[in-house]
């Protein structure tokens, strides 16, 4: 699984940052999401808050988690990543325990948020995307525990490696060809 | 109420799932961006402009739809799409690029759909 020949060009499978790889990918539909569930629940709550305050203030608070991740996930800093595992950690909880609520309790959701029904009204993305920026994460944490050479703190030294030479998409450098190759990246 | 014609919105949606699947095939196939599927990027934007010209022309003839503010947010975003999927997948230097691309077609799809649901003039 790890020879280098997964990858017929070179860049196409080294990710350099959270968001760069399939992170690009996570960020645009994070943003998305963010953008969509934060401004849709804006204009309920100016319009018809009382009409289903539950379902717009959950709206709401899904939005400041999308928001969250998708700004966290874009930076990719030791930090940011473990504000980023948290948000998609509430977020997964989040659509799991409202969805289940609003299947049990529909007249507490007379209007749907993102996460009712698991997500169905967003082709349930709200419930694949967390899982899937869990994994990424999870795969980041990783890379860095196998990439460093003796690495206690896994991540921040890691990251300490990468970050020496260069911040954000120039730190490739510092993470040499062959960690990333050892990796199966 | 006449209603606006659907022909473009329809095309809107075929064209955006097309340019869904294309760019989707490219990611499997491990391509990155290139001038084409930028171009057919380009197509989708003029469409969505054309759909954002008509509503905006109902609009002027002082036709209302139930939820204005939202339908405006929808004309705003709507065109913003292909726009900063195009930015944001050609800084990806990898398959992941036309990933971007692939959600933007299909959320021109979808966004004809729900501007469908917010004002029923607008026919898919």
């Amino acid at each position: 699984m790890s020879e280098p020949m997964t990858s017929p060009e070179p860049t196409a499978s080294r990710p350099d940052s959270t968001k760069t790889g399939p992170g690009r990918l996570l960020v645009a539909v994070y943003g998305l999401f963010a953008l969509s569930a934060s401004a849709r629940a804006g204009v309920q709550i100016a319009t018809k808050f009382s009409h289903a305050p539950v379902a717009y203030l959950l709206s709401a608070f899904a939005g400041l988690v999308y928001i969250l991740a998708a700004v966290t996930l874009s930076i990719g800093s030791p930090t940011a990543r473990r504000i980023a595992v948290l948000s998609c950690s509430v977020e997964l909880v989040g659509v799991l325990a409202v969805g289940t609520w609003s299947l049990a309790d529909p007249a507490s959701f007379p209007d749907a948020t993102v996460w009712s029904s698991y997500g169905s009204g967003y082709g349930f993305v709200p419930l694949v995307l967390p899982v899937f920026g869990l994994l990424w994460l999870r795969r980041w944490a990783r890379r860095n525990r196998t990439g460093g050479t003796t690495v206690t703190s896994a991540e921040d030294a890691g990251e300490a490696a990468a970050g020496g030479v260069a911040r954000g998409e120039g730190g490739a450098p510092g993470r040499g060809a062959k960690d990333v190759v050892a990796d199966g990246r | 109420m006449s209603s606006v014609n659907g022909a473009v919105p329809t095309t809107i949606i075929v064209a955006g799932l097309a340019l869904a699947g294309y760019a989707l095939l490219m990611t499997a196939l491990n391509r990155r961006m290139n001038v084409p599927l930028l171009a057919a990027v380009g197509v989708l934007e003029i469409l969505l402009l054309v759909e954002v010209g008509i509503i905006v022309a109902k609009l002027a003839d002082g036709a209302r739809p139930a939820q204005l503010p939202t339908l405006i947010g929808y004309l705003i975003a709507t065109p913003l799409v292909p726009v900063a999927a195009a930015f944001w997948g050609l800084m990806e230097r990898s398959r992941w690029g036309p990933a971007v691309i692939a959600v933007a077609g299909l959320v021109a799809a979808v966004l004809m759909v729900r501007l469908h649901q917010i004002w029923p003039v607008i026919h898919v």
